[in-house]
């Protein structure tokens, strides 16, 4: 064995001088040559001496370094030593200061370590880390570089033989380390911080795959790398302002410490596993936290951009979760941090493919539900500890107001990620979160309870619009089942003004699957249709059937919007804009009638004004059914209701230009105060319209019967809920009144048993028409204060009552408020029954 | 012959308030100079030194780390490795002092060994806020070493506190772990 080796050392002589050779040839010389040297050192020092010139400026001396190669390769036994007696000399020369030496020994190490990717690198692997160790121990940077420079080239080969003791620490510290570099000089500060993430780099690669080594996602390591790197990579601007000429930046782009640490982040998300998404993710959060880098949040949506665009897209949602749970053990951070982190979450789900919520995508809107009404009651109470004594931090409103709306857009976004199906049990979900008067959510009385139900329900609503938004639904009648329906349509019938507008976004939404309802976004009286360009398909059976089903309940819920006092301009487009989508999206012959069944009631309400709306109200209506019947009857197009249509729209611009759209929704509607003076020129005439239209086949007889909002056959079957829908319009109509017109009807006399003695006294079928009509008929005859004053009581008892009853009761309004309220406003009174209600068994308990 | 260039290694980690002389007391120790303004320290920083004590060579390495809390988690990745754990106060700084639990709970995961406390800057002897007494029964109340000095007049430390700290280690495994366990007063 000796005996080869010895000989070799002549024979690469001999081989290097001659162009050709084999190893057997080297076999056979050397056997000749052996006796002729005489050297006292062992040959391999000889050989590594051999490689370092008398002057290091000369570098290595090549052909001596070929000859320690090839005396390496075939004796590789003995590399083991050569690397410890080229450590050795390292070792030596870097504390005498012989850098030039230095760098030969690493020069000749690189080479030997390429040449020798075989087993017997293992032996040599030692060594070699010892020397960059040493390197990398140095104050000096060029050290330090040529160190990681050899690292990063050992990092490239893949060893075949695990090594069981290795141990990168040193390592991954001094680079991550030389990442954060504060030297003066700031190139040379580039140069080692550039070094430092080359070095990360170069551990992640030597060791991500190979599971007998250091694990290199354990946090000891992870919680050095990550910060490092991100470190790097949010010093962009300070590289960015170094490059003036646009050549040079695209130059320096490459060679940048952000550029490289980046890169470097990249590869590290991509290598990790499932189990190690963790790890890594972690100390990005606590870095963000640490450098209060949520806000401005253009720094973490950078790193969750390149999170989620580097990790295994199977992993994206295990980074969501992680998200969502640093949301949450922020609860009681600044607004604007957790907005941050809102942000990116949203930033997050939009990157991750569909899908990326995982398996617990209702989690993640509760979640994110928890956080809304958190953040109400931060608002509302000032404090983080809800109601329980001070609070050292100072809550903004305005900022809780921002998270809130960050926290809307995020449900949006994660919804959009959903399949259809998904998106529908979301909207479910946060439904049946809004707090309604008719359920049995709690109701929290007083000031303080009602204004947080009131931000409550309109931050949900608001989700749910978010969701809306993206939400393709080619089918209505699956995609919204009737509970979703019924509690939103409950919804619209709430005092406030700003909720009402909300359902009816969120039902336009729904509606208009085809984009049409930026096209309807003024009402106007547009004089052909053809310039809106509208896309229609067919209306299909289930929308047919959806109508069939929920038709009336639509019908009943505009009718009854369009008497609210409260309407703005804002509402009133809103209104347009679905009656015009329901007509186009949702409309067969028998719908389009009932439309304009109902619009000329919409125009009734407006003509006969029991509701004593303003002037405004009432020209708004006017001008609302013009700008509907002038496009519907183009979509007709019967040329007879055409033309009724449209004259009497020439009329009203001779002589009543305030009832048309043009002049009403306006900055400064010009209105008029002698509503009640108009000519009947100026009118639509269910007579007419409904002789136009049957001429050309449409149904004349329903079309000549007005409008009266009531139970439809489908709303029977369920008629329990009507006690519900009564009762919060009892509700409303008494919250609209003054307190001077209170009077009478003492609480405690509408209890639980009135109800119960009113609902047992319902009369036959029969009866029940005719004295429907018959209140009808008064009611529509009654002054308001006369109605208004039947309704008085509204104390707390009475609310509580009927909050009793709310919970048995599921929806809303099937018959004209009026009937109803004319109906209690007696209870006592037996020969006023509650007609249109027949109480199933269930609910009388 | 032996590949290494020391019989033992440890790790110390300086921990203290931004401010307190940490890096000074780093570039007094292992270059013997008293470093004019230089700016607070950026994340970590590394030093190297080999002394021999009683015959054997020992190579410390100083990871020097900011005070500063957005630098907190890097910085704490760096105790868990450590062999030592050094809290640096100010004498000047009351305030430095008073920092020192939270300071110990910071660490109190990661420290297996007896810890140090080191006020430094006693060369400004008249701006004293901290008295020895107070900062010797708070060490001793915790089981820690406590040593006072200057980074800026080594003068009455006669060989540097920091290598005081681990003038008796005890034979660790193989030759690259050791313990650091007893402290000279001097
Ligand atoms: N007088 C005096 N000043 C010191 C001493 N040590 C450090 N300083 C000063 O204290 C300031 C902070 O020192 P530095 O080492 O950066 O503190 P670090 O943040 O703990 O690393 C610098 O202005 C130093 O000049 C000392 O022993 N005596
Ligand atoms: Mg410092």
């Amino acid at each position: 064995m000796a005996l080869t080796t010895w000989a070799l050392g002549p024979a690469l002589r001999l081989c290097a001088a001659g162009p050709v050779c084999s190893w057997e040839m080297l076999h056979v010389a050397g056997a000749g040559v052996c006796g002729c040297c005489g050297a006292l050192r062992p040959r391999y020092k000889r050989l590594v001496d051999n490689i370092f010139p008398e002057d290091p400026e000369d570098g290595l001396v090549k052909t001596n370094m070929e000859k320690l190669t090839f005396y390496a390769l075939s004796a590789p036994e003995k590399l083991d030593r050569i690397g410890a007696y080229l450590s050795e000399r390292l070792i030596r020369d870097v504390s005498r200061h012989r850098y030039g030496y230095v760098c030969i020994a690493m020069e000749a190490l690189d080479q030997l370590l390429m040449a020798c990717h075989c087993q017997s690198i293992n032996l040599f692997v030692e060594s070699f880390l010892k020397m960059v160790a040493k390197l990398l121990e140095s104050e000096k940077p060029n050290l330090q570089i040529l160190g990681t420079n050899s690292f990063v080239k050992f990092a490239n080969i893949e060893e075949d033989t695990p090594s069981y003791h290795r141990s990168y620490d040193f390592f991954v510290s001094r680079f991550s380390e030389m990442c954060h570099s504060s030297h003066d000089d700031l190139d040379i500060r580039t140069k080692i911080r550039m070094s430092g993430i080359k070095g990360l780099q170069g551990v992640v690669r030597k060791t991500v795959n190979d599971e007998l080594q250091a694990n290199i996602w354990d946090p000891q390591h992870m919680d050095k790398i990550v910060p490092s790197l991100l470190f790097n990579l949010q010093h962009v601007e300070e590289s960015e302002s170094r490059s003036p000429s646009p050549l040079q930046a695209t130059e320096k782009e490459k060679e940048s410490p952000t550029e490289l640490a980046e890169r470097c982040l990249r590869e590290l998300l991509g290598r990790a596993a499932y189990g190690n998404i963790k790890n890594a993710i972690k100390p990005v959060l606590i870095h963000l936290d640490n450098h209060s880098l949520w806000e401005p949040k253009i720094f973490a949506t950078c790193c969750f951009r390149i999170i989620m665009y580097s990790i295994q897209p199977q992993h994206s949602h295990l980074v969501i979760q992680q998200l969502l749970g640093h949301l949450d053990a922020n609860s009681k951070s600044a607004a604007t941090v957790r907005a941050g982190i809102v942000e990116v979450l949203s930033e997050a789900a939009v990157i991750a493919a569909s899908g990326s919520v995982g398996p617990t995508v209702l989690e993640v809107f509760n979640t994110l539900l928890r956080q809304l009404r958190l953040s109400i009651d931060y608002a509302l109470t000032g404090s983080y500890d809800c109601g329980a004594g001070v609070s050292t931090k100072i809550i903004k409103e305005h900022e809780e107001r921002m998270f809130q709306e960050a926290v809307i857009k995020t449900i949006g976004s994660f919804a959009s990620t959903l399949p259809t199906y998904q998106q529908s049990e979301v909207m479910v979900f946060i439904m049946n979160k809004v707090p309604l008067p008719s359920t049995q959510q709690s109701i929290e009385a007083g000031k303080a309870g009602e204004n947080r139900n009131r931000l409550t329900q309109i931050m949900l609503l608001k989700s749910l619009l978010q969701v809306s938004v993206g939400f393709q639904c080619s089918n209505m009648l699956t995609a919204l089942p009737s509970v979703f329906l019924d509690r939103l349509l409950s919804a619209a019938l709430m005092e406030d003004a700003e909720i009402r507008l909300f359902v009816l976004e969120i039902l336009i939404s729904f509606i208009d699957r085809h984009g049409n309802r930026q096209k309807f976004s003024t009402i106007s009286t547009i004089s052909d249709i053809s310039v809106l360009k509208l896309k229609v398909d067919k209306c299909s059976r289930q929308d047919t059937v959806f109508m069939k089903k929920h038709g009336q309940q639509l019908y009943r819920h505009i009718y009854l919007i369009c008497k609210e006092e409260s309407n703005v301009q804002a509402h009133y487009e809103a209104l347009y804009s679905m009656l015009m989508l329901i007509s186009i999206e949702l409309a067969n012959e028998e719908v389009m009638v009932d439309l304009i069944r109902l619009v000329l009631a919409v125009q009734e309400i407006a003509q006969i004004n029991e509701d004593n709306l303003t002037a405004y109200n009432r020209c708004a209506l006017f001008a609302l059914g013009a700008a509907y019947l002038n496009l519907i009857s183009q979509l007709t197009t019967v040329p007879t209701f055409c033309q009724h249509i449209h004259e009497v729209i020439e009329m009203r611009q001779k002589e009543a230009p305030y009832l048309l759209p043009e002049d009403v929704f306006v900055e400064r509607p010009r209105l008029s105060k002698s509503l009640d003076r108009l000519g009947p020129e100026v009118f639509f005439w269910q007579s007419k319209i409904s002789e136009v239209l049957g001429g050309s086949g449409y149904n004349s007889d329903r079309l000549s019967t007005p409008y009266v909002p009531q139970l439809t056959d489908e709303d029977r079957l369920s008629k329990r809920k009507s006690i519900g829908e009564t009762i919060s319009l009892q509700v409303e109509v008494e919250s609209r009144n003054s307190p001077e017109r209170e009077q009478r009807a003492p609480a405690e006399e509408i209890t639980y048993e009135t109800l119960k003695k009113a609902i047992d006294s319902v009369a036959v079928e029969e009866q029940e028409r005719e004295r429907r009509r018959q209140v009808v008929e008064k009611f529509q005859k009654a002054p308001f204060e006369e109605i208004a004053a039947h309704c008085g009581a509204r104390a707390t008892l009475l609310q509580s009552k009927l909050n009793q009853i709310f919970e048995i009761t599921i929806r809303p309004p099937p018959s004209p408020s009026g009937t109803i309220t004319a109906a209690y406003g007696q209870p006592q009174n037996h020969s006023i029954p509650v007609y249109e209600m027949k109480f199933p068994d269930l609910c009388v308990y | 012959m032996s590949m290494e260039d020391y019989d033992f290694l440890f790790k110390i980690v300086l921990i203290g308030n931004a401010g307190v002389g940490k890096t000074c007391l780093v570039r007094r120790f292992t270059q013997g100079l008293f470093p004019p303004g230089q700016g607070a320290t950026i994340g970590v920083d590394f030093m190297i030194k080999t002394v021999e004590i009683n015959g054997e060579k020992v190579k410390l390495q100083i990871w020097d780390t900011a005070g500063q809390e957005r630098f907190r988690s890097i910085t704490q990745s760096y105790y868990r490795s450590a062999n030592a754990l050094i809290l640096t106060y100010d004498i000047t700084c009351e305030e430095s002092f008073r920092c020192l639990p939270e300071w110990l709970r910071e660490i109190e995961q990661y420290a297996s060994n007896k810890l140090t406390v080191l006020g430094n800057k006693i060369d400004l002897a008249d701006k004293r806020e901290v008295s020895q007494q107070r900062a010797a029964e708070f060490s001793e109340a915790q089981d820690m070493y406590y040593l006072e000095t200057s980074a800026k007049e080594s003068d009455n430390a006669r060989q540097n506190t920091l290598e005081n700290n681990v003038s008796s280690p005890l034979p660790g495994e193989g030759k690259s772990i050791s313990y650091l366990t007893c402290c000279n007063f001097n």
